[in-house]
């Protein structure tokens, strides 16, 4: 199974730091009375597992009962999340506690429309459902639900809390984790526990966790074939490049957005001349914006690789001045 | 021998009635019929087999040719075949002994359907008098023989009936002809080839062999492109058409003229421009019309405006035909990836999915956050340890195809299976 499961702590107190939040939210617990809830913070600091285990230890045993995970990237519309709020609302919670919860992940990702419709179901259902709010920025939450929750602020982990954390995990998976492996772990994730637990079972795939495993994990992951396929253009071998082009979209399921953002980021690390760097960036832009107006991926990308061998030869035979 | 360029249709072609798959009942009364024409009972002096196409009509004839030692004298409907052509070829050879000695003969007059009253003067009372003169069995074939017109050719004849090969027979036929080539076929794959042809056993092995040749495995996934190919005709010449103009005129009518469908036209466009432009320049402004024709058309589709349609041709036609600075030359164009890979990657969509719906499921994120945060890590872990990956596997309940996504390939797809 994925050790981010397997580790994901099953009580408040296990919890990795966020001290205060889990404090405040253990004093709930323990009156058995919680409001809505708004935890906010970046990805992989607990906000879903502090959401999981609050309910564990609110139902106990039977806390899927009383649980309605919804996630608002999936679920079409905020119809959707009103017909199957509705359904669930309609029972009654088992045991003792007189409420249900449901749990509305990345909640930002709602329309300031549909987060309105989602206030009015909120209160529509107060009296039997407790909703809890997971998003990354709560400034994209509207004011009117913010004002309805009580917020939670995640801090991003330290890197000591994410070490111990990973430390452990290798000693319980008897996992040989070199000291270079962990700060390769420690610096791809930036401060996000999920991608540090994830990087480390891909690592071990290989057997030891050392630096060499861990940037080959993440060589996967990020691809570095990007630049790859930009520096084949230039050279004026587009077939390659279109090829390359290819086998991002395909294998790695990059999406066009994915893949011109990249080319972005990465066009200033070419070796050419700062000025041709600019260029190459306004030709990126325009081709960016006709994708986001609705063009065909492949045509357009093909068309901007064609223009990086064209200003390549340009650049050979005229070369600019390099500052 | 080496089977390079040998049709397989040709190489896997019976030689014995028992080789024939299907339509066992139309074959018997066929055969009955024919033995009793040879003894010189009286029993109607032709044969019409009648049925959809590649179901086995012509080579029945064949066979009974090799079977019976009798000589095959045939014609088919791309003959000229105005009644004085076929008095003339098979009124010889239905009336004289054979040169080469006694040997009975055969007539066969394949797709008389084929004959269009107005085209071939005189050619179907040819066939029916053909008939009453010849001395040996003749057998005619046709689609569909029920226009009225061909009534006095069907009271003469003993009409038997060929049905479609049936889905099983044809799967089992094609799976036998994998063994031979020794390819490792999917199941799927196979059904997928016999269900397109509607028991087409002939369309069927061409299907086949234009998958599968040179491979040593067969998925799904290599089978899928075939069911665009069926639209590509003609787009050869459309692009030749295309890029050889020397007027804009001339760029626009090579594509008014065919019958292609521009969306797919400017996939083969894209796929081909590289290999008609080789210098920077050419190629740069080829695909720069390309990708503002690819912009008129999201703008058409999106405002439902259509008129907008006509630039995207310009565009598409006379825009990158007009960038040409040499004389055209003739490449070899090339079938685009996009189409043979967007039908495979239809079906890789469809498992990548499922994979991450049910991460999104165990792991408690969403969708999309499965695929960007657990699928990179899951494919580094399938594609190198197997032990790991079985574990997980069991965890998500992966069938064979998500454990191949994720493996990459369906031999380590296996050895992952087997520690299931």
């Amino acid at each position: 199974m994925l050790w981010t499961e397997k580790y994901r702590p099953k009580k408040l107190d296990d919890i990795v730091n966020q001290r205060e939040v889990i404090e405040r939210v253990k004093q709930f617990v323990k009156t058995k009375n919680i409001p809505h809830m708004l935890f906010a913070g970046p990805p992989g600091t607990g906000k879903t597992t502090t959401a999981l285990a609050l309910a564990y230890e609110l139902y106990g045993s039977n806390w899927r009962q009383n649980v309605l995970e919804l996630n608002a990237s999936d679920e079409r519309g905020i119809q959707t999340v009103r017909e199957r709020v509705k359904d669930y609302a309609r029972t009654l919670p088992m045991g003792d506690v007189p409420y249900k919860i449901i749990i509305l992940d990345e909640a930002d990702n709602m329309t300031a429309d549909a987060q309105q419709a989602l206030r009015r179901t909120m209160e529509l259902y107060t009296r039997t459902c407790r909703f809890i709010l997971i998003a990354n920025y709560s400034s994209k939450i509207i004011e009117p639900i913010q004002s309805r929750c009580a917020i939670f602020r995640f801090q991003p982990l330290s890197e000591d809390d994410i070490a111990n954390r990973i430390k452990l995990i290798a000693e319980m998976e008897s996992v040989e984790l070199r000291e270079d492996g962990l700060k390769a772990i420690l610096y791809v994730a930036e401060g996000d526990l999920r991608r540090a637990i994830n990087t480390l079972q891909a690592a071990a795939a290989l057997g030891v966790v050392d630096e060499k495993a861990v940037y080959r994990v993440v060589g996967k992951a990020s691809p570095v074939e990007i630049r790859e396929m930009m520096e084949l253009a230039l050279s004026g071998n587009f077939m390659k490049s279109r090829e390359k082009l290819r086998e991002l979209m395909i294998t790695y399921g990059l999406s066009g957005v994915d893949i011109i953002r990249q080319m972005h980021r990465e066009v200033f690390a070419l070796k050419i001349p700062e000025e041709a760097k600019v260029k190459l960036a306004d030709k990126i832009g325009e081709i960016n914006f006709r994708m986001i107006e609705g063009a065909d991926e492949e045509i357009q990308l093909s068309a901007l690789l064609a223009f990086f061998a064209l200003f390549g030869q340009q650049l050979r035979e005229a070369p600019l001045h390099s500052k | 021998m080496s089977s390079m360029g040998l049709l397989w249709v040709n190489k896997y072609k019976p030689r014995k009635f028992s080789e024939i798959i299907g339509n066992r009942e139309s074959i018997t009364t066929f055969r009955s019929w024919l033995e009793k024409r040879l003894k010189g009972e009286s029993v109607e002096k032709a044969a019409l087999l009648w049925g959809p196409p590649g179901v086995g009509k012509t080579l029945t004839v064949e066979v009974a040719a090799l079977e019976y030692n009798l000589e095959l004298i045939q014609m088919n409907a791309s003959d000229v075949r105005t009644g004085e052509h076929i008095k003339r070829i098979l009124g010889m050879a239905s009336q004289y002994a054979s040169l080469f000695g006694t040997r009975g003969k055969i007539i066969l007059v394949d797709e008389v359907d084929g004959i269009s009253k107005a085209e071939d003067r005189g050619g179907l009372s040819a066939i029916i008098s053909l008939i009453d003169v010849a001395r040996f069995p003749v057998v005619l074939t046709a689609n569909d023989p029920w226009d009225p017109a061909f009534r006095p050719l069907r009271d003469k004849c003993k009409m038997i009936r060929y049905n479609r090969i049936r889905l099983p027979t044809l799967v089992a036929f094609l799976k036998k002809i994998c063994l031979m080539e020794g390819i490792k076929a999917e199941d799927s794959a196979l059904r997928f080839i016999a269900k397109r042809v509607e028991g087409d056993v002939r369309s069927a092995i061409n299907d086949l062999q234009a998958a599968a040749q040179g491979r040593r495995t067969l998925t799904l996934a290599d089978v899928q492109w075939l069911a665009m190919r069926d639209r590509q005709f003609g787009v050869f010449d459309v692009l030749k058409g295309i890029f050889a103009a020397k007027t804009c005129r001339g760029a626009k009518a090579a594509f008014a003229q065919s019958l292609v469908d521009y969306e797919m036209l400017i996939q083969w466009i894209h796929e081909n421009l590289p290999l008609q432009y080789t210098s920077p320049e050419e190629l740069a402004s080829a695909y720069d019309a390309l990708s503002r024709a690819d912009i008129f058309l999201g703008r058409a589709k999106r405002t439902q405006a259509w008129t907008l349609l006509s630039y995207t041709i310009d565009l598409m036609t006379a825009g990158v035909s007009m960038v040409k600075k040499d004389r055209y030359h003739f490449v070899k164009y090339q079938f685009p990836q996009k189409l043979k890979i967007l039908s495979q990657s239809k079906e890789v969509r469809a498992v990548r999915n499922t994979i991450c719906r049910r991460i999104a499921e165990k792991c408690h994120v969403s969708r999309s956050m499965a695929s960007s945060e657990y699928l990179p890590y899951l494919k580094f872990i399938f594609e190198n340890n197997v032990e790991m990956a079985a574990g997980i596997a069991r965890w998500l309940n992966l069938d064979e195809f998500m454990i191949a996504f994720l493996a990459g390939s369906f031999e380590k797809a296996k050895e992952i299976t087997s520690r299931l």
